[in-house]
């Protein structure tokens, strides 16, 4: 060691002690406090007193706390880095065991030379270590040693108090979270207890309602709701029982549940029940079964009942719900009858419709003809007034006459044009069943030609036919036009059945034939001429119907022709040809 | 002065049209056939007593439409109907609007000469009576407004003096008043002055 100047050295050992005094005095700022304030600190401390370049402080991991890493520069750094940088480099250069250590390393830091002084903190430098690093030559002095090892033990007592407040408080904090949750557990025992508790109660309060619910439900109900014992004697009545049966349920309580059916009922209910009691067999449906129940007046009545069965102490409870149907078998009786009215109405429909076709048709051609025909006979008849009175000009006759003659040639046309217009009706022919074209028609005539007239329809239709190629339409109407004349020709026959045969089947050549025959009047020597145009036998018909079926029937390679019918009547029949195939 | 009585035919068919005419003609009546209810309506009716033959089915307005749309035009004359087919409702109806007859063509010829001749008298009748009541009119027309409401006064069965309180004027003033309307109205008395009014009240009069 050199010799100094012994002023200057007194002042430097007075520093050296200022700094003592410091480092000393640095605990009191961080007293309490965390270990990163007190590093904080003490690397402050450091780096200002010993006019250091860089100071590094590593913290271990200890229970609770993450390893630390920081590092301090002056004012002006002459390095950037990280401290977990700086930390690699360090512990290249000093080996990973605190204990082998050297007390002073020179050593190159960027393009610098660096002494490093390591010191350990805590007894085996368990707590981590600190290094101090400075560019001056003559780092460490021993007075910088000094106050480094000084700093160092602070710091580790003040590391050990702070590890030691944690770990306590960390203790504490365990404390208070066991005691917390051993408290949670408490409450929550308590709480399920109170639960159960409430729960009890509140299954009890739910029976109660449940029953208070069902005892309503029994009073207010729209259905008499009767139970009866064994014996079949009635236990209890609601108050419906009284509107449905007349009967108040205290007057039948304890009376035998068959004073509520009408006698045929009693007997079927009886051995139903008996039986039930002794096999355990229904002999009906116990969900709404509809019988006839009686009322207190004696009124028999519809009902629909649904049974319940429950047994109690070993007897059997039997409840029935009774509902009165009455309304509701009237508006389906209703229904019924308007759905009949409906096919009357419809029936109803075809007929008008057939008649209004052949009125229509009837007015146009009764139009068409009487206009050529009026004017034959005023121009006759002026002829005929003008010669009584010696009064007839030849010129005047001759123009009559010309009218006379032009009138009734536009009568045959119109006649002509009438035939043409029947004939050329478009058909739309297509496969049919012959057997569901009959029946199409007996149906509509069913609801009330048939009925109204008193006629027995007695129909003998052929399976298996082969289909004909025709006009649905135009095949209904010929069957209608047929079936009609025949109900129409029965009208007059009183002392005799009314009987209407509609026959289908295969004639000798193949054909396809229907026979409409009647047990009516007949028509003697008109035989020949039914199928003449406009020959009627009827007071309002037109006589065209029979002409119109024939056209038809020819318009489809069949005949159509009449035949007296034996004993009574007549029969008509037509034939169309088979297309080879069977209807499906 | 009035004219020869007149037949009027509607029918679209020209050979109904034209034998019609050649029928009536032989009794001496005077025909004018047309093609449509129109073509009727655009001619001006002339001033004799007149009816009108119509077929019921007609182009355009029918017969019985045509029927009402004339008493609608309040347009009175006798119609006899024809029809090539006519059924019972359509009869009524066009009896009960008014017609004379319906005969369904072909038709005998003394059923339409009989039904034109009543209707023709029918008609002829009518214009009498519109007549008269339009001479009463006119003289009406030629009172005072004073000496109509005093007319209108008596026939209601007042006496003069509650006529003359009610007016605010002297009985004599009345008086003057009701015998001067009586003589314009050629009255021959207070009963057929009473007549008189009663007429101009009816269908075709103004009065009252």
């Amino acid at each position: 060691m050199q010799p100094r100047d012994p002023a200057e050295e007194i002042k430097r050992l007075q520093r050296c002690l200022n700094d003592l005094m410091s480092v000393l005095a640095v605990p009191a700022m961080w007293s309490g406090g965390e270990p990163s304030r007190i590093v904080h600190t003490l690397l402050d401390a450091l780096l200002r007193l010993l006019q250091l370049d860089l100071v590094y402080v590593r913290l271990n991991e200890t229970g609770g706390q993450a390893p630390m890493e920081m590092v301090r520069f002056p004012q002006s750094p002459k390095y950037i880095a990280q401290p977990h940088e700086i930390g690699v480099v360090l512990t290249h250069w000093l080996g990973p065991d605190p204990q082998q250590w050297p007390p002073l390393m020179r050593n190159q830091l960027g393009d610098r030379d660096i002494s490093i002084v390591p010191l350990g903190l805590g007894l085996q430098g368990e707590i981590g270590v600190i290094v101090a690093g400075s560019e001056r030559a003559d780092f460490p002095q021993q007075t910088e040693r000094l106050i480094l090892s000084v700093a160092a033990n602070q710091a580790s007592i003040g590391l050990q108090e702070a590890r030691l407040r944690s770990e306590q408080k960390r203790g504490a904090s365990e404390l208070d979270r066991r005691v917390a949750q051993r408290t949670t557990e408490l409450a929550a025992a308590n709480e399920a207890l109170r639960k159960e508790i409430a729960d009890r109660k509140h299954a009890e309060e739910d029976l109660r309602i449940s029953e208070e619910k069902h005892r309503v439900i029994v009073e207010a109900a729209n259905d008499a709701v009767v139970s009866m014992d064994e014996e079949g004697a009635i236990l209890l009545a609601n108050p419906a029982t009284r509107r449905i049966f007349g009967y108040d349920p205290v007057e039948i309580v304890g009376k035998p549940m068959t004073m509520l059916m009408p006698e045929m009922m009693q007997k079927l209910h009886e051995n139903g029940f008996r039986r039930y009691l002794a096999t355990g067999k229904r002999h009906l449906n116990w969900q709404g079964v509809e019988v006839t129940a009686q009322r207190k007046d004696g009124q028999e009545f519809p009902v629909e009942v649904s049974f319940g069965e429950l047994t109690s102490d070993g007897h059997k409870l039997f409840t029935g719900f009774i509902r009165d149907i009455s309304e509701r078998k009237q508006a389906e009786d209703r229904l019924r009858a308007s759905e009949r009215n409906l096919q009357t109405t419809q029936a109803e429909l075809a007929r008008v419709s057939r008649l209004t076709t052949m009125g229509e048709l009837a007015a146009s051609i009764a139009h068409e003809v009487n206009q050529p025909l009026t004017g034959v006979i005023n121009n006759g008849s002026a002829c005929l007034r003008l010669l009584a009175n010696n009064n007839l000009e030849p010129d005047v006759l001759r123009r009559a006459l010309e009218g006379i003659i032009a009138d009734g040639t536009r009568a045959s046309t119109v006649l002509a044009r009438i035939r043409a217009f029947i004939k050329k009706e478009p058909a739309e022919k297509s496969e049919l069943d012959i057997n569901e074209v009959i029946q199409e028609v007996l149906v509509v005539l069913a609801g009330r030609e048939l009925y109204e007239n008193q006629v027995l329809p007695n129909h003998q239709l052929k399976t298996d036919l082969p289909s004909v190629l025709a006009d649905r339409v135009q095949l209904q109407q010929v069957l209608l036009n047929l079936i009609m004349n025949g109900i129409e020709a029965m009208a007059a026959v009183s002392d005799r059945p009314r009987l209407l045969g509609v026959q289908s089947r295969i004639d000798e050549s193949g054909d396809v034939l229907v026979a409409v025959s009647d047990s009516g009047t007949g028509f003697g020597l008109e035989l020949d001429r039914v199928f003449n145009p406009f020959f009627t036998t009827k007071a309002n018909g037109m006589g065209m119907g029979l002409s119109i079926s024939r056209s038809l029937v020819e318009s489809h390679g069949g005949r159509l022709w009449a035949a007296p019918n034996s004993p009574h009547g007549a029969v008509f029949s037509f034939t169309l040809p088979a297309t080879g195939g069977s209807p499906e | 002065m009035t004219g020869a009585p007149i037949v009027f035919v509607v029918d679209d068919d020209p050979s109904v049209r034209s034998s019609l005419k050649f029928l009536l003609s032989t009794v001496g009546l005077q025909v004018e056939s047309f093609d449509s209810a129109d073509a009727f309506l655009h001619k001006k009716r002339p001033d004799a007593p007149s009816c009108l033959v119509l077929d019921v089915r007609l182009p355009g307005l029918s017969g019985l439409d045509f029927q009402r749309e004339l008493a609608a035009r309040n347009t009175p004359i006798p119609i006899i109907f024809l029809t090539g087919h006519g059924d019972i409702p359509m009869s009524v109806r066009a009896m009960k609007a008014g017609a004379v007859e319906f005969l369904t063509k072909p038709f005998r010829d003394q059923d339409l000469l009989d039904a034109v001749r009543i209707a023709l008298e029918r008609d002829r009748a009518r214009r009498e009576q519109d007549k008269d009541v339009m001479i009463l009119q006119r003289r009406f027309d030629s009172l005072t407004s004073r000496e109509q409401e005093v007319i209108s006064m008596v026939v209601s069965g007042m006496l003069n003096k509650q006529i003359a309180d009610q007016l605010g004027t002297a009985e004599s003033t009345v008086k003057v008043q009701r015998s001067r309307a009586i003589e314009k109205m050629h009255a021959e008395s207070l009963v057929d002055l009473i007549r008189m009014i009663e007429k101009l009240k009816g269908p075709s009069g103004k009065a009252g």
